[in-house]
């Protein structure tokens, strides 16, 4: 009897977290789940949209072939700014890394400084943007100059990677722009380490410098892989970024090809990441 | 600090205290910890400064540069000041963007967004930090890979969908998927709830189960009231983030007469190029407007994240964001 009513118990608060869940399962359903398979199976066919309705006519894999294998526009598009993420991600997580360590200090004024670096989160998406990059103020001064921007044209121009490294210079502002919401999560994580580890590493003897790797790096790791794995996700769905403005309307399986094509890359990125930073923290545990 | 007392034979007391005052020099300038000691203390504040400088300069740019007239502008001694200040740009830009109508519409799509997100993520949240859901582990998945979905990825069948049920080019398109927390980056949202969920304490819902409260009434009463900062940085991420989001209008709302603010703007473009082809504008007044535009356009969301800035920084670090 009492087993009985156990059981009733358990299913009835299972019903209630059901029910919790329950709109956004319905939303993943029909916003995600649904539009996935859906891409899917568009991005094997050609579309043609009719006044009566949609035309379905399989094509099989030919638009990913002629993706992949007909004309080199997707590498064009994607690889140079691929090369720019790969350089833009450091840059942007030590430097809210940085700024969210020192917005921690007591400072005078340190709210005012607060709302600055915190600006970025509502101006850092859409249109605003663009019009930074099209007014030319996305840049440093000094890189226009003659004496750094020739020297930096004469001696990385040309490498494969020289490319990338002067657009994310030209665009260095903006770059900084991009880490509003990593400059939050890295204060929220430092607010996690108890002030007694630091207290105690004082006592011990501890330099400035052995504490920040020794305590304040380790501790923040979870939140640097966080920071890594958002500005990824976040730069790889800018809207402005040039694969996805090869995603349009036109065009619906030739897109949705594009689109799945996409996703896989951006996917293998993210798993590579995993792995590197997993590798990179079992060998600091030992 | 306490100060320990080292008992020193008399002969070697010199060196020490030598030692002694070099240390207190050092500390002074170089600092006992990070955050101390004056070199520290100035460069800190030199590289807040500066990057402040570098993060606000388009902003500053912006503001100026909408300001100047005419003459200013072609004039290349003019760049910081100008000589008067002359708002016919903003009020062109007013115009060109119907300011009041697409005012309107965004405050209500952001409104009605931010205050949906709240509401679902907050539910989500909630089930996936506290209670039983069965295959709860499948549900976590399928959060993560919604967070890591290109947008782009769906977005043709989601057109399809709407234009199915005729919802095609109306407003409520930007609005609906917020219902069931997904649009501008619903996911993440509940990931922020879920994660100030989790560092409440346990008794409280115990508690709650002896008074024989249901789960809905507990969450109502108890979890909501108590989950205040997590609702700020939701609502606040939402209500910009919807406000800025220009993307899913251009998809959604392609040839639609009623389009939110930051898509009228980046709308603007065109109208623009009509206007100074029909001789209606010399053609370098193109930017300032622009910039005109861009200001109007940021105005609203940068007025309440002045006004809320101060809570919103303590949320945040209260919301235990992450891990």
């Amino acid at each position: 009897m009492a087993k009985k009513r156990l059981m009733t118990a358990k299913r009835y608060s299972r019903l209630e977290g059901m029910l919790f869940m329950a709109p956004w399962l319905l939303g993943f359903m029909i916003f995600m789940a649904f539009p996935l398979v859906f891409s899917l199976y568009m991005s094997f066919n050609n579309v043609k949209v009719l006044p009566t309705g949609m035309k379905y006519d399989w094509a099989g894999i030919q638009y990913y072939k002629s993706i992949l294998m007909g004309s080199a526009e997707f590498y064009d598009q994607l690889i140079p700014y691929f090369q720019e993420v790969v350089i833009m991600i450091p840059v942007i997580v030590i430097f809210s890394l940085l700024i969210a360590i020192f917005l921690n200090q007591r400072l005078k004024g340190r709210f005012l400084f607060r709302a600055i670096f915190f600006l970025p989160v509502i101006f850092s998406t859409g249109a605003v943007l663009q019009q930074f990059m099209d007014q030319g103020e996305s840049g440093l001064g000094f890189m226009n100059g003659e004496l750094v921007g020739g020297f930096m044209d004469a001696y990385i121009g040309g490498t494969p990677w020289g490319k990338p490294v002067l657009a994310v210079l030209e665009n260095f502002v903006l770059v900084l722009w991009y880490s509003g919401v990593q400059i939050l999560v890295f204060l929220a994580g430092r607010q996690t380490i108890p002030a007694t580890a630091y207290e105690s590493a004082r006592i011990d003897g501890a330099s400035p410098w052995e504490v920040f790797w020794k305590i304040t790096l380790p501790a923040m790791s979870p939140f640097i892989l966080l920071n890594v794995m958002y500005t990824v996700v976040d730069m790889f769905t800018f809207p402005s970024n040039p694969i996805i403005t090869m995603i349009g309307t036109g065009n619906y399986g030739y897109s949705s090809a594009l689109a799945w094509i996409y996703f896989v890359i951006v996917l293998v990125f993210l798993v590579c990441v995993l792995l590197i930073y997993s590798r990179v923290n079992r060998q600091q545990r030992m | 600090m306490s100060v320990v007392k080292i008992i020193v034979p008399k002969a070697k007391k010199n060196k020490f205290a030598f030692r002694h005052s070099l240390r207190s020099v050092r500390y002074f300038i170089l600092g006992k910890e990070v955050d101390k000691g004056l070199i520290f203390k100035l460069l800190l504040y030199l590289i807040l400064v500066s990057t402040s400088y570098i993060y606000l300069n388009p902003i500053i740019q912006m503001a100026v540069r909408m300001l100047m007239n005419a003459k200013d502008l072609i004039d290349p001694t003019v760049t910081w000041i100008p000589s008067s200040l002359y708002f016919g740009h903003l009020s062109s830009a007013w115009n060109i963007l119907q300011y009041p109508k697409s005012l309107a519409i965004s405050i209500a799509i952001a409104l009605s967004a931010s205050v949906l997100h709240c509401i679902s993520c907050g539910l989500a949240g909630y089930a996936l930090a506290r209670l039983q859901v069965p295959f709860k582990k499948v549900a976590f998945f399928l959060l993560l890979l919604s967070f890591i979905i290109p947008p782009q990825v769906i977005v043709l069948p989601t057109i399809l969908f709407f234009r199915e049920i005729g919802l095609d080019g109306s407003l409520f398109t930007l609005i609906l998927p917020a219902v069931f927390g997904f649009g501008v980056k619903g996911a993440l949202f509940v990931f922020i709830f879920r994660q100030f969920f989790m560092t409440q304490p346990k008794e409280l819902e115990e508690a709650a189960k002896i008074d024989g409260a249901t789960a809905i009434k507990f969450y109502v009463k108890v979890m909501l009231p108590l989950a205040k900062p997590a609702i700020l940085v939701v609502f606040l991420f939402s209500f910009v983030w919807t406000w800025n989001d220009t993307y899913m209008p251009r998809m959604f709302l392609a040839s639609a007469e009623d389009v939110p603010l930051a898509t009228q703007m980046s709308r603007m473009g065109t109208s623009l190029d009509a206007f100074i082809d029909s001789g209606g504008f010399p053609e370098y007044v193109a930017e300032p407007i622009k910039m005109a535009a861009s200001f109007l356009t940021i105005l609203p969301p940068l007025l309440i994240y002045l006004f809320a800035q101060r809570y919103f920084v303590e949320s945040v670090e209260r919301t235990g964001l992450v891990e």
